[in-house]
């Protein structure tokens, strides 16, 4: 039995009842050009739309530029990522969900700085690897995204018994390169991120 | 509030950049280089004259090099302290040698090569995890390092490469970020992921907390002293045509001393000021006198929080040593210069509030708050995305010193960057001189 697990029982979602582009499931959003299947096309780790190596999207106004990447293709990016504890990704678990997706443009128009956030639903409220699983959507976003986006991952209000002290700890910047270089958590964030295709 | 705000111009990009993030730049104190300290565990070496790399410093460190310093008044060799990730500080020194020295250096013998190196001196272990920032004390007495492992170590340097633990520091309830000191006493201050700001001195051979400072709300991430003898060329040094209450302000300035600026991942920019001390009746800080002499406690106060100008974390804040101008810089790429003037007295009384805000936190010290302080900071200068869209880790003030200087002691800004930049900026010729 999976006694050493925080949650041996996790809620399961049926792989179709996720969100995607496919299913017109979140009203509102456009269909560009069947960016859905973009997303197989590009290689992980790669920058997927940055208006600095395109002198075309850079001529656009600022408000094209914001809309290159939308919420679900953030959601698509982290949903992948394998839970640390489960044979099953943070998408099925229910961990990362596309409404608590949130991208803000820039705060002035001289800015180009959009912020990313994401907030995180812990299976159960005492995850132990709450703080793992959030530092992986991390990584993953700064490794995905054009560096114009600030990546800030939350765990969702209410649902982790130390979320404040867990959301303090994802937003230091510090924090998180110095835990970049530790041997042993970068060897669990691959494994995380390796089913990120 | 229609006057768009004047801009920083780009001088330099100092030439090669680092293919990774680049934490803090450090300024020599008598020579036109700076020091760089690289995620890619290295420093770099700058000119401030061609602005091009001079050294590469490699092989010491197994993780980010975080924090670099210089040792102030060395002769003869230049000495860098580094601390990194890793944990440890390492101690580099070189040979001062003139150009004409370094033109005709061809063949060279071996001894010769190695007095062109830094060459790694002695490493400083003690600290638990990574290290956030390390200085040199004024004098050049102590080095002070802080790490994760939430204490400060003040080291002394008894004879070359003997280093003495004098004091560690466990006061913070978190990752100590950065460490500064007074610029007159042997007087350091802390900052913290606690949020806190803490003070220490010396007594009676032990170092003992003796002031802190709560306001923040977030994690604090630098802080800065003011120069000495600010009052000569801030905008204290014009004193004729003052009022009364304009010069009685100044005096007591005098008294307090050199104040400190903090910034914080709260987004602000804040001063702390030292209450004069007031005879015997003076505050402790809450530990018994039996145990330590209160009269070595002191009681620092917010004295103003800076117009708000950014909005994500600001990384750095640092005090021009010639002006008196303030600038910060942060996650959200901007870059902003400040000065304090007097309050102008027909902004209808409500202006902008600097000195009523966030008093309270000012550890049992009763600050005046019911009259709006003397004086306002204002923007002078500010600039977007001066790394393009990457974070700026550190920025400092640095004496120019290429083919371009309009005059002597003329100060430019230096930044760095996640993008592994560190930029070079000068000023309208009106700010500086204002």
């Amino acid at each position: 039995m999976d006694l050493d697990k925080d949650n041996a029982n996790p809620t399961i979602l049926n792989p179709s009842d996720l969100p995607s582009r496919r299913h017109e499931s979140n009203a509102g959003k456009r269909d560009d050009g069947g960016s859905g299947l973009f997303d197989d096309l590009i290689p992980p780790y790669n920058y997927l739309s940055d208006p600095f190596d395109d002198p075309l999207s850079a001529s656009d106004s600022d408000d094209d530029v914001v809309e290159t990447i939308d919420e679900q293709e953030i959601y698509d990016l982290i949903s992948t990522i394998a839970d640390p504890e489960h044979p099953l990704s943070l998408g099925s678990l229910a961990v990362v969900n596309l409404p608590d997706i949130h991208i803000l443009p820039p705060v002035s128009p001289q800015s180009s700085i959009s912020t990313v956030v994401v907030e995180i639903t812990p299976t159960i409220t005492h995850c132990s690897l709450a703080t793992v699983i959030g530092l992986g959507v991390r990584v993953r976003l700064e490794q995905a995204l054009p560096p114009r986006f600030r990546i800030d991952v939350r765990i969702k209000k209410g649902t982790h018994s130390t979320d404040e002290a867990v959301n303090k700890q994802l937003g230091d910047k510090e924090r998180v390169a110095a835990a970049l270089e530790n041997g042993t958590l970068m060897g669990v964030l691959r494994k995380m991120l390796s089913t990120c295709e | 509030m229609s006057t768009p705000t004047p801009t920083l111009t780009h001088l330099a990009t100092l030439s090669p950049p680092s293919s990774s993030r680049t934490w803090q730049t450090a300024p020599h104190p008598s020579q036109p280089i700076v020091a760089t300290a690289c995620s890619d565990r290295s420093v770099r070496v700058y000119s401030l004259t061609s602005f091009t790399l001079l050294h590469s410093i490699t092989g010491g460190h197994k993780r980010s090099v975080r924090s670099c310093s210089w040792k102030p008044h060395t002769s003869g060799q230049s000495v860098l302290a580094t601390g990194s990730f890793d944990s440890s500080a390492g101690i580099w020194r070189k040979e001062d040698s003139d150009t004409l020295a370094h033109e005709v250096r061809e063949v060279g013998d071996e001894e010769d090569e190695d007095k062109e190196e830094y060459q790694f001196s002695c490493i400083l272990d003690g600290h638990e995890s990574e290290i956030k920032c390390l200085t040199w004390s004024p004098s050049g007495q102590y080095l002070a390092t802080c790490s994760r492992d939430k204490s400060v170590w003040i080291w002394e340097e008894l004879e070359d490469d003997n280093f003495e633990t004098v004091a560690v520091l466990q006061e913070h309830d978190g990752d100590v970020k950065s460490v500064a000191w007074h610029p007159e006493e042997d007087l350091l201050v802390s900052t913290s992921y606690d949020d806190t700001v803490r003070f220490y001195r010396e007594d009676q051979d032990d170092w003992v907390q003796v002031a802190m400072v709560e306001g923040h709300g977030m994690t604090v991430w630098w802080a800065e002293f003011e120069g000495s003898g600010a009052g000569k060329y801030d905008f204290r040094r014009q004193r004729d045509g003052l009022e009364e209450r304009q010069t009685q302000h100044i005096d007591a300035l005098e008294q307090s001393g050199p104040r400190l600026a903090t910034c914080s991942d709260d987004c602000t920019v804040r001063i702390w000021r030292r209450k004069p001390r007031e005879g015997a009746q003076h505050q402790n800080s809450g530990m018994p006198s039996i145990i330590r002499s209160a009269a070595i406690d002191e009681d620092w106060y917010q004295e103003a929080v800076l117009p708000k100008a950014h909005d994500r974390a600001i990384y750095s804040v640092s005090w021009s040593r010639t002006t008196g101008l303030l600038v910060s810089a942060g996650s959200d790429g901007k870059v902003v210069v400040y000065k304090e003037q007097w309050r102008r007295q027909d902004s209808n009384g409500a202006s902008n509030g600097t000195a009523m805000e966030g008093v309270e936190g000012a550890d049992g010290a009763a600050a005046d708050t019911n009259e709006p302080s003397p004086t306002e900071w204002v923007v002078v200068a500010e600039i977007f995305s001066a790394h393009d869209v990457f974070e700026i880790n550190h920025v400092t003030w640095a004496k120019r010193a290429d083919k371009g200087k309009r005059w002597d002691g003329e100060e430019m800004i230096v930044t760095t960057g996640d993008d592994g930049e560190v930029r070079v900026w000068t000023l309208d010729e009106a700010i500086l001189k204002a």
